[in-house]
């Protein structure tokens, strides 16, 4: 089955275009041209994944992707004319996945859409322990106990990978190439802004993380597995 | 005692710069300065009257006293002659008897024990005439001069002035007032009354202390008049001059009050008037820098998007030229690199508006000077063997961490090695790194044609190239200099050029270890070692280079 991509960009040409860039490589564009509609369309064609445009009319980006993302994890890649740190982090606080600046070409587009629609790479284990966390696999669960913990696709990848080689200290630049598939050196406020977002729903307190832990001056590790 | 030494220490140490100290209020304040002209100016009136009132008192005091001493001794004189005259006895005991009431009478009328009597001389010595006498007071005090004039001048008064000794061996001024008088008998005798003026010295003390006294009362009146009339003035000038220091330093909100209708009033109106008008033209230009922000971020989304529209569309067909006919397929060849050009130069333009428009932010973060370099030699290694080039880094320091936006620096270096690999002429290109105490700094030297010292003084200009008609491989924007320059300075780091024809150029960029830190000197030297009387060994050094 084909996966299905919302493009949400005021700009129609730019829609026209990245939806011919799609669907030569078979994806199944469908768009949306304001912030307003944009939820509607969301609610409408449920799609694998969604390109944002930062400003629009209506709601603005932000908005937008705060919303999608209080109702799914489903993939947010940002689109953004600016490279103005206040308006990157911004975006990717309000829960975006990746953000691309304009202009940006097809290939890198398509990278980075494969790499969030990719399935999890098969585990030879079904469950993982970190901290005092379960991981399920298969099913894309955590669990505190009993309690279940909502986490974005991103957000899952991430603890995974950090999970899977408890021992190892993960530089920013690892985890770039693993969990978002940048193969050169990228923006490292993608790994800050998504672990300060991953600690604030699986941490207890956030301020001293027992799950994701930072190694300073290189990077991140998981934190033992609990005892029990 | 210990203490009290200590004590007289610190005030002598207080008094040694009392001078200093004083010189310099003299130069700083003009209240000081004030004051102490109008305390000198009227210290010197107050000399000058109370000296003229001082001598004109004493002269008067003087005169009068003389005067009434001359009266009184010429009463006396008479009114003993009188009593001379008016006995006819000329008997030894009687004109001795005679002389005594005449000095009674004298001492009585004149009011003064101090008389002397002298037998004057060339008259017959007379056995049974009375004796010379003399008041103890008087001993050595009448002086031959008043006595010869007396003698010769029967008839007149002399007098003169003398300092009379008292009963303590002091001495107190006085005048000794001489004439003659007759013996019945026929002898003439000089007599000299002294009169003593310590009485009239002691008014004229008093005067003279009353003078002052008062001298000085007026002149700290003045003193302190000069004082408040000063600080009347002075006050709303320092007022003013606080302001303007306080408007100078950026504080736009600051306004002197104005109090009254006065001329400084006027100065604090006239001070506001230019605050309020300083103050819209600054808010102008920053309402005007804000337009420019809003501006570049507008342009920046506007150029943006139709530009990735293009870059797709020109990437699609890019993609399938191998289908085209040839005259097609270059075409779109030449749009995919034109695009990309035209990408390069709007991000170079957005960055530098943002300079403009001082919106940039350092993203700060340890890192090493020497690995960001290998990284810039390794990302442009395919380039510099394209030129044949190659690429030296000599690091002696500046491995540790320090505080650089590694972004940014990575673009500096980036294009400093792409120009030199571009001017290079295929020769070797040397970088180096080092440190000091307070700075890291990283050299680019190249060995190619180098620029004359005019073209390397615009180096740094905004699309400025040196030789225009050089043919470009790189295809640079003509701001990447201009961007770099920047993005060092905004380090608080600086990047400077050295450059001569034939030998070719070297770039180096120094930067504070910390943040904020200072630079005196920078790690490397520039010129470089080997320009200036070295070019031998620059000649070497490129000829073993060239032969490696």
């Amino acid at each position: 089955m084909n996966a299905r991509i919302l493009v949400v960009d005021d700009d129609t040409a730019l829609a026209e275009m990245i939806g011919i860039v799609l669907r030569t490589e078979g994806f199944e564009p469908s768009f949306c041209a304001d912030g307003s509609g944009a939820l509607d369309a969301f609610h409408e064609t449920r799609p694998d994944l969604v390109l944002l445009d930062l400003m629009l009319p209506g709601i603005d980006g932000i908005e937008v992707c705060t919303r999608i993302r209080s109702e799914s994890g489903v993939p947010i890649i940002m689109l953004t004319a600016k490279t103005d740190t206040a308006d990157v982090v911004k975006g990717l606080e309000s829960g975006a996945d990746d953000y691309m600046v304009k202009p940006f070409n097809p290939k890198e587009l398509l990278a980075r859409i494969r790499t969030r629609l990719r399935p999890a790479s098969p585990q030879s284990q079904d469950q993982l322990q970190i901290g005092d966390l379960v991981l399920d696999v298969a099913g894309h669960e955590v669990r505190r106990g009993d309690k279940r913990i909502n986490l974005t696709p991103l957000e899952f990848d991430l603890l995974l990978t950090l999970a899977t080689k408890p021992q190892q200290v993960f530089t920013r630049e690892m985890l770039l190439e693993q969990v978002w598939g940048y193969h050169y050196k990228a923006d490292t406020r993608l790994v800050n802004v998504h672990v300060q977002r991953l600690r604030a729903k699986v941490e207890d307190d956030p301020d001293n993380p027992r799950i994701v832990m930072t190694v300073r001056g290189v990077g991140y590790r998981a934190g033992a597995a609990a005892a029990a | 005692m210990t203490l009290g030494q200590g004590v007289s220490g610190i005030r002598l140490e207080n008094w040694r710069t009392w001078p200093a100290r004083a010189v310099r209020s003299w130069r700083r304040s003009l209240q000081f300065r004030t004051i102490v002209v109008t305390l000198a100016l009227s210290l010197f009136a107050l000399l000058i009257s109370s000296f003229y009132m001082a001598i004109t008192i004493g002269n008067d005091l003087f005169q009068s006293r003389v005067s009434q001493a001359q009266q009184d001794s010429a009463r006396a004189v008479e009114s003993a002659q009188n009593l001379l005259d008016s006995s006819s006895d000329l008997g030894r005991a009687n004109s001795q008897e005679l002389m005594g009431a005449a000095r009674e009478e004298i001492a009585r009328t004149a009011s003064s024990a101090m008389i002397a009597g002298y037998r004057a001389p060339g008259q017959e010595p007379s056995v049974t005439g009375p004796q010379d006498f003399e008041n103890v007071r008087l001993k050595d005090v009448v002086s031959d001069e008043i006595r010869r004039l007396v003698q010769d001048n029967p008839d007149e008064q002399w007098w003169q002035s003398v300092s009379l000794p008292t009963a303590n061996e002091g001495r107190v001024p006085g005048i000794v007032v001489g004439s003659q008088i007759t013996l019945p008998e026929g002898s003439r005798w000089e007599i000299y009354i002294g009169f003593d003026l310590s009485d009239t010295e002691q008014t004229l003390l008093f005067v003279q202390r009353t003078l002052f006294i008062g001298g000085l009362t007026l002149l700290i009146l003045v003193g302190a008049v000069a004082w408040v009339i000063v600080r009347l003035v002075a006050n709303p000038v320092r007022v003013a001059a606080e302001t303007s220091e306080q408007l100078a330093s950026g504080d736009l909100e600051v306004r002197i009050p104005v109090k009254g209708e006065d001329e400084l009033a006027t100065l604090a109106r006239s001070f506001n008037g230019m605050a309020d008008s300083l103050q819209a033209q600054i808010r102008e230009l920053a309402d005007l820098s804000q337009v420019q922000q809003r501006f570049v971020s507008d342009v920046s989304h506007e150029l943006r998007t139709p530009l990735t529209t293009i870059r797709l569309a020109g990437d699609v067909l890019y993609d399938q030229r191998s289908e085209f006919p040839p005259a097609t397929a270059r075409t779109a060849e030449l749009l995919h690199t034109q695009t990309q050009r035209f990408e390069v130069l709007l991000a170079d333009l957005l960055e530098i508006s943002r300079y403009d428009a001082g919106s940039v932010q350092l993203e700060i973060e340890p890192h090493s000077l020497v690995h960001l370099a290998e990284d810039s030699i390794e990302g442009m290694a395919s380039l510099a063997e394209q030129k044949g080039s190659d690429v030296r880094l000599v690091a002696p320091g500046g491995y540790s961490d320090v505080e650089i936006d590694p972004r940014r620096i990575r673009r500096v270096v980036r294009n400093l090695l792409g120009n030199a690999i571009e001017h290079g002429e295929g020769r070797p290109i040397v970088i180096t790194v080092d440190s000091n105490e307070q700075a890291v700094a990283l050299s680019v030297r190249d060995y190619g044609h180098g620029m004359t010292e005019a073209d390397a003084q615009r180096v740094f200009d905004r699309f400025w190239r040196a030789d225009p008609s050089r043919k470009r491989t790189i295809g640079g924007t003509g701001l990447g200099l201009a961007i770099a320059l920047e993005d060092a300075q905004l380090h608080g780091g600086n990047l400077e050029v050295w450059s001569r024809v034939g030998e070719g150029s070297c770039f180096r960029l120094t930067l504070p270890r910390v943040l904020g830190g200072e630079v005196t000197i920078s790690p490397l030297p520039l010129p470089p070692d080997d320009a200036d009387g070295l070019v031998e060994t620059a000649d070497a050094a490129r000829e073993k280079e060239v032969g490696v």
